[in-house]
């Protein structure tokens, strides 16, 4: 499997202001030290081999959408946040080449993150193409129509021209979709969401995002563990740190770096995923918020094998 | 390795003083204790001092077990944190709970 992070945002869609891209150069001009380059070739190997993420790249800001290389003739694709727009143009260059039509959804929940990117999604408008809405609520389809009515947005729904169904699954039920076992778990958030769990030829993929894990019923992460459990890869809501989900931001509906590294952790995973990043946050915060992250997991990881932890940002791919 | 607990009165205070580690396999333990003692401070109406020197590390759950016993105190009971290692200052930093808790360099302080 393949996995492609196409947003990575949490709430709400950023775009970083211009001092910060200033901000970012200044920082690069006084790294290279009056360094001279040939071309823009060579100061790109040099960047990136020499400064840090935050200065030479970005975690970008489309909220969140994460496409799975994985199904047999098909597109799979978690969420549908404004990252859609950009998944969707390149699924036309790859229908182009011979990629069939076929998209399956899996939707965490409902909240307008999480869906504000199909209006703009191309493909909804090929009438060739087949669109299947794979989600725990038997609102889906209300909450995509409700988004385009008038006035919210120029485009009914009515107008889109591909095939589109909608799926309902039950939690703790397990399907199959062109060839990849899917199953989903119900998570803590407003309205509820689902976490999915992708499996195929003996790799797991777990998509876990806005799911708080509630102080209260600490006894129901075993419920996570389970569902995290051997996973070759987890991606994992971590947009606040401990303490903000137990002070001021309990009741939020998400969850924390140390908290994913816990549950990675005790279901034996592999490598984990940060995702859902606070829109606050710049590039340098979540930079720092990785990189605490992988030490915590150093400091707790007593005499089980190392977990990988990984950063999403828009473009990332990690093959599974 | 798996966790102990002893609770002294010093007093003014009442010291509570895991030892061992706090995770997924002891965390229930711990947060029993420490809302017991919380419980008992609040009847000797004395403050709560948490002698982290003898703790290894603490996960999340641990960390969630003091805020717990934040929640059982209230108004009622101070809770400080003393004494931790140098790798539970570090959890305690990155977790952001050195915001949340007052942390004191020794038991006596």
């Amino acid at each position: 499997m393949l996995v492609r992070f196409w947003g990575t945002r949490g709430s709400l869609p950023v775009a970083r202001p211009a001092l910060a891209i200033q901000g970012k150069i200044a920082r690069a001009l006084v790294a290279a030290g009056g360094r001279r380059f040939v071309g823009e070739l060579e100061a790109d190997t040099w960047a990136r081999n020499n400064l840090e993420f935050s200065t030479y790249g970005s975690y970008g800001g489309a909220s969140s959408c994460v496409e799975i290389e994985a199904g047999e003739d098909c597109f799979f694709i978690c969420d549908m946040g404004s990252g859609l727009r950009e998944f969707g143009i390149d699924a036309f260059r790859r229908c182009a080449e011979g990629h069939p039509r076929v998209y399956h959804f899996f939707l965490s929940h409902l909240h307008w993150d999480h869906i504000m990117g199909f209006p703009f999604f191309g493909p909804a408008f090929d009438p060739g193409a087949h669109i299947y809405v794979h989600s725990g609520h038997p609102d889906a389809e209300e909450a995509l129509r409700r988004q385009q009515e008038e006035i919210s947005f120029p485009v009914p729904f009515d107008w889109l021209k591909a095939r589109i169904e909608f799926i309902v699954h039950k939690p703790g039920e397990t399907f199959e979709v062109a060839g990849v076992t899917v199953s989903l778990a119900t998570q803590y958030h407003s309205h509820d969401s689902y976490g999915f769990r992708f499996e195929k030829g003996g790799k797991a993929v777990i998509y876990s995002t806005d799911s708080e894990h509630k102080i209260d019923n600490m006894e129901a992460e075993a419920a996570f563990e389970a569902f995290f459990r051997d996973g070759d890869l987890v991606i994992c809501d971590t947009m606040y740190s401990l303490g903000d989900t137990v002070s001021l931001k309990q009741d939020w509906g998400h969850s924390s770096n140390v908290v994913a590294v816990d549950l990675c952790h005790a279901a034996h995973a592999r490598r984990l995923v940060l995702f859902h990043h606070e829109p606050t946050y710049s590039d340098r915060d979540i930079q720092r918020m990785h990189g605490e992250t992988i030490r915590y997991e150093e400091l707790v990881r007593a005499d089980r094998p190392p977990l990988e932890v990984l950063c999403a940002y828009d473009g990332l791919e990690i093959r599974v | 390795m798996g966790l102990s607990w002893q609770l002294r009165n010093a007093g003014d205070r009442l010291v509570g003083a895991p030892e061992g580690r706090v995770d997924e396999t002891t965390w229930e333990a711990f947060c029993g204790h420490l809302t017991a003692a919380v419980r008992d401070a609040a009847a000797a109406g004395l403050p709560l001092v948490v002698d982290l020197s003898k703790l290894e590390y603490m996960s999340s759950r641990g960390l969630r077990a003091l805020t717990i016993g934040r929640r059982e105190a209230g108004e009622a009971v101070k809770i400080t944190l003393a004494a931790p290692n140098d790798r539970m200052r570090e959890i305690l930093a990155i977790s952001r709970y050195d915001k949340l808790f007052t942390i004191a360099d020794s038991v006596d302080s």
